[in-house]
């Protein structure tokens, strides 16, 4: 062959208990291209980018990985070799240490030593060194619990960049960026390419295979269905080859005609519980409707997650401003409280606020609806069951029962369980912060509709989204945020990418006075 | 199990071996501690040339595992919030002491010839001062944010130098008629065998109704004559058990106490909120935060009940030993901790079941029971009872790791 294979998987075949998550797959992947992975949730791309980086060794699954002209033989340490044989991966969930400097992380293994101690200045300015190198404007010495998930996640990739690869493979890096750091990214990329190092991207953010890929392989349901070259697929094409059918829209437009106005927030001012001289936020002001999507759109930091854990009692110390609910004006002390008054919050980070990993899918679904299922005393369990196996139906979550432990489930089944979670409470009010983050496109039809019919029925949504598309798609109007601050609320007919973008960048002159 | 939501899963199967088989994987910890429940028996059964089962033995070892098992059973609740309690065999200890005091010095005086009175009211001042002290530190813990590590190891220090107060150095008798059947007394044969009729038609009858309930919903119900074997199958052991223990002197009372006080508990963590809410934060604190729960209520409301649990253990303690002495409940609180570790319960929080805690504590009391039968040394004891604790958990861990 002419062609110079850097990476030839042969049938490889993986089996969790009940699942297969892998089906004979074959995949050839040429020296220095970047080279796309596409598929539904669960189709097993993680699972696979798990056996490449050693997290599931040699003898975990079965067929052969020729790497570099030899066989792939990971044993004992193997996550260590594959770092060594030059396989680098950033994974879907961020596994950084969030107690430990971002220097700290990035050498997180492989610390300098010196005379058997660590040498903390060389490790420091290394980092120093790669952060700049990518122009990554975070300090070395900050703690990573401190950055924002954006800034966690292009660490992770400095981290994964310094090993100096052959091949890296990224699952799904863009999920948490804003569109400023993923065009950073692709400039990081195309850099990269240019240098010879191969890459394996997972994304499912469509527009992105097309941006960045030379080719594209898509997997359903753990079966190879076609590698083609980017040039020659199209949006629509790539879709129907993951969901095994065609799809005419994005958004499912509904009709509906939003009520009376039932939620008002004026003039909030909110600073950070912890560092009370942090302002959070600096005067926000909007309404809801009944029965409405209100979309937030701006830039990552400019408090969309702040105000609505503020809203939800959960964040900021409200220092002036007033918040009313049906014409009332509320104060919410906490999660509990809100949940209470009617308000839900679907919240952005499913593995750190949103799930009980080692849990059952059940029990996440339960967990925040256990007063519908009790009497006095007693949870009725099968009235539990039943309402959860309901939502996990509706939204397709994709497991084999409903005991199975979440963390046993793909990233983006994960999020539709959360999503169930909190759509199972009823609320008057429900907050989504990212709701689709990580979930496939077909997937995600299902919970816009589900949004809607919620929506027709009265329940008012508040969605913060990063993908503009999205709020464009779903709201019937869009308040768009600048530091901390409300600027217009646009109509959907009056909304364009354009225009959002000046309000949320602040170019833009109109913002309302408080 | 629940329905497939997947149309490409495959078809649950439901062959009676397929079956069995799928329950034994997905519970591989109770059975990993079983098995190694049963290794133990079997291994002093050969070397006691069978002593190790006569019935008095049998007898003698689940008494005396039900001090500890009170004490486990609490902790469970405890470690799988997060948090830990070291303070449990020194509060035993000191609700013994402060029972054994009343009934040496107070009742003879305030009410006397009233036994039975007296003993009501030992067990009430006992159970009551657990309790207390459970909602003092778990107040602290709970709403003055201590953790609970270092409240608890204050508790120990203050309930050791409580006991010496009471105690003045002294061991107090605490014999009295009543009282001491708490941990001393038996059923007769008859009243064993009515309890066994009554636990035997309980389970089927609760195979039955959660078989009817599962229809009802719309469930696929799984392999009747499965659940009909492991119905039987726990059937036999209790009747088996009566039948054995009735060979002695009778099922013994605290026993008695200990299921009923470990199947109340077992359904708290499984059928209700509260029970609920303790693993979910222990798995996921935040998580748990924003779904509503109120975190502290929940762990202050937990350490009450260990408090509870730690009252109880010590009447029954008073009642076993018949005394309070300055040594009472020493060391108790490993003890719990230690069963609760074998019987799968994660030092990590989240994770954690009543009866695999009476299974552990069931181990290390069969080790105590054993290893004396022997006549190996104290010191010997303990070198087998550390050794066992790492390597039961290495066997778990391991058998997770190559399922
Ligand atoms: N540790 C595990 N135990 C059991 N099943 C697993 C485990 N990890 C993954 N699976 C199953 O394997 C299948 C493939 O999962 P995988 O994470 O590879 O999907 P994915 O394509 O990355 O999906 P997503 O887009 O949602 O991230 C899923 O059905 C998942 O439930
Ligand atoms: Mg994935």
């Amino acid at each position: 062959m002419s062609e110079d294979i850097i990476l030839d998987i042969r049938n490889v075949t993986k089996r969790f208990p009940g699942v297969t998550a892998l089906d004979n797959v074959s995949i050839q992947i040429r020296r220095g291209e970047i080279h796309g992975l596409c598929g539904e949730n669960g189709a097993g791309k993680s699972t696979l980018m798990k056996i490449l980086s050693g997290v599931y060794p040699h003898g975990d699954y079965e067929g052969t990985i020729i790497y570099d002209g030899k066989e792939l033989n990971l044993g004992v340490g193997a996550i260590r070799q594959a770092r060594e044989e030059g396989i680098a991966i950033v994974y879907q969930e961020l596994t950084l240490v969030p107690n430990m400097t971002v220097g700290e992380n990035v050498f997180l293994g492989k610390e300098p030593v010196e005379r058997g101690a660590i040498d903390w200045n060389k490790l420091y300015a290394d980092t120093r060194d790669i952060l700049a190198k990518y122009r990554l404007e975070v300090s070395p010495q900050s703690v990573v619990k401190y950055l924002g998930v954006g800034k966690m996640q292009m660490v992770e990739i400095a981290k994964a960049l310094s090993e100096n690869a052959k091949i890296l493979i990224l699952d799904e890096p863009t999920s948490a960026l804003t569109e400023s750091e993923i065009d950073k990214l692709m400039e990081i990329l195309e850099n990269l390419r240019s240098h010879g190092v191969t890459c394996i991207y997972i994304t499912h953010k469509l527009e992105e295979f097309f941006r960045i890929t030379d080719s594209v392989t898509i997997l359903r349901d753990g079966r190879t269905v076609a590698t083609l070259p980017t040039r020659e697929l199209t949006q629509e094409k790539l879709v129907s080859y993951m969901v095994g059918r065609e799809m005419k829209e994005r958004f499912p437009r509904s009709h509906r005609k939003p009520g009376e106005v039932i939620f008002e927030v004026n003039d909030l001012h909110a600073v950070d519980p912890n560092e009370t001289n942090r302002k959070v936020l600096n005067g926000v002001t909007f309404n809801l409707r009944r029965g409405e999507i209100l979309g937030i759109a701006g830039l990552m930091g400019s408090g969309r997650t702040e105000l609505v854990t503020t809203i939800f009692g959960e964040y900021g110390k409200i220092t002036r401003g007033s918040i009313k609910l049906e014409g009332e004006e509320i104060h919410v002390s906490d999660a509990r409280d809100a949940m209470h008054k009617g308000i839900s919050l679907v919240p952005e980070d499913r593995k750190g606020q949103g799930l009980v990993l080692m849990q059952s899918i059940l029990k996440n679904i339960s967990l925040a609806n256990l007063d519908q299922f009790s009497g006095f005393m007693r949870i009725d369990g099968d009235a539990e069951l039943a309402a959860a196996t309901q939502q996990a139906r509706a939204l397709a979550v994709k497991a084999p029962n409903l005991q199975v432990r979440v963390d046993s489930l793909s990233g983006g089944n994960q999020q539709k369980v959360v999503i169930a979670k909190w759509l199972l409470t009823n609320p008057k009010i429900l907050i989504m912060d990212d709701p689709t983050r990580g979930i496939d496109v077909g997937a995600k039809y299902e919970i816009y509709k589900l949004m809607n019919d919620l929506a027709e029925r009265g329940v008012s949504i508040i969605m913060i989204s990063s993908e503009l598309e999205e709020v464009l798609g779903m709201s019937d109007r869009i308040m768009v945020m600048h530091e901390g601050r409300s600027t217009r609320t646009l109509e959907i007919a009056e909304a364009t990418q354009e225009r959002i973008m000046a309000l949320a960048t602040g170019i833009a002159d109109e913002l309302v006075a408080a | 199990m629940a329905v497939s939501t997947n149309v490409n899963a495959p078809k649950p199967s439901t062959g009676l071996s397929a079956e069995l088989g799928k329950r034994f994987r997905s519970n591989i910890q109770t059975y990993t501690i079983i098995l190694a429940l049963i290794a133990i028996w079997i291994l002093f059964a050969v070397l006691t040339n069978g002593a190790f089962f006569t019935a008095q033995n049998v007898s003698n070892l689940f008494r005396q595992m039900t001090v500890t098992s009170f004490l486990a059973i609490g902790m469970v609740f405890v470690i799988v919030t997060g948090n830990i309690d070291l303070s449990v065999g020194k509060l035993a200890g000191f609700v013994s002491v402060v029972a054994a005091y009343f009934q040496a010095n107070v009742w003879y005086q305030m009410i006397p010839d009233q036994p039975l009175i007296a003993a009501i009211l030992s067990v009430i001042i006992g159970v009551g001062v657990g309790v207390l002290f459970g909602v003092l530190q778990g107040y602290i813990i709970a709403f003055l944010n201590v953790p609970a590590f270092i409240v608890t190891l204050g508790g120990m220090f203050v309930l050791n130098g409580l006991i010496l107060l009471v105690t003045q150095g002294k061991t107090i008798p605490a014999n009295q008629p009543y009282f001491s059947e708490i941990a001393q007394g038996y059923l007769p044969p008859i009243a064993g065998w009515i309890i066994a009729a009554i636990v035997v038609v309980f389970l089927f009858w609760n195979m039955f109704r959660s078989r009817q309930s599962r229809a009802r919903h719309g469930f696929e119900l799984s392999n009747l004559g499965l659940e009909l074997i492991v119905t039987i199958f726990f059937s036999l052991l209790v009747i088996g058990y009566v039948y054995w223990v009735n060979q002695y002197r009778g099922v013994q009372t605290p026993v008695l106490l200990l299921a009923i006080t470990a199947m109340i508990m077992a359904y708290i963590s499984n059928n209700t909120r509260f029970g609920r809410y303790a693993y979910a934060i222990g798995g996921n604190r935040e998580a748990a935060r924003l779904s509503g729960i109120n975190i502290r209520r929940s762990i202050f409301l937990i350490f009450i009940l260990m408090g509870l649990l730690s009252g109880i253990a010590g009447i029954v303690l008073a009642s076993y030993v018949g005394y309070g002495t300055t040594a009472a409940g020493q060391g108790y609180e490993l003890d719990a901790i230690a069963s609760a570790i074998l019987g799968g319960t994660s030092t990590l929080g989240g994770v954690g079941t009543v009866f695999g805690a009476l299974i552990g504590s069931l181990i290390m009391s069969s080790l105590t029971t054993g290893l004396q039968m022997l006549n190996v040394a104290p010191a010997w004891q303990y070198l087998v009872k550390g050794g066992v604790l790492v390597l039961a958990v290495y066997a778990d861990v391991y058998f997770k790791k190559n399922r």
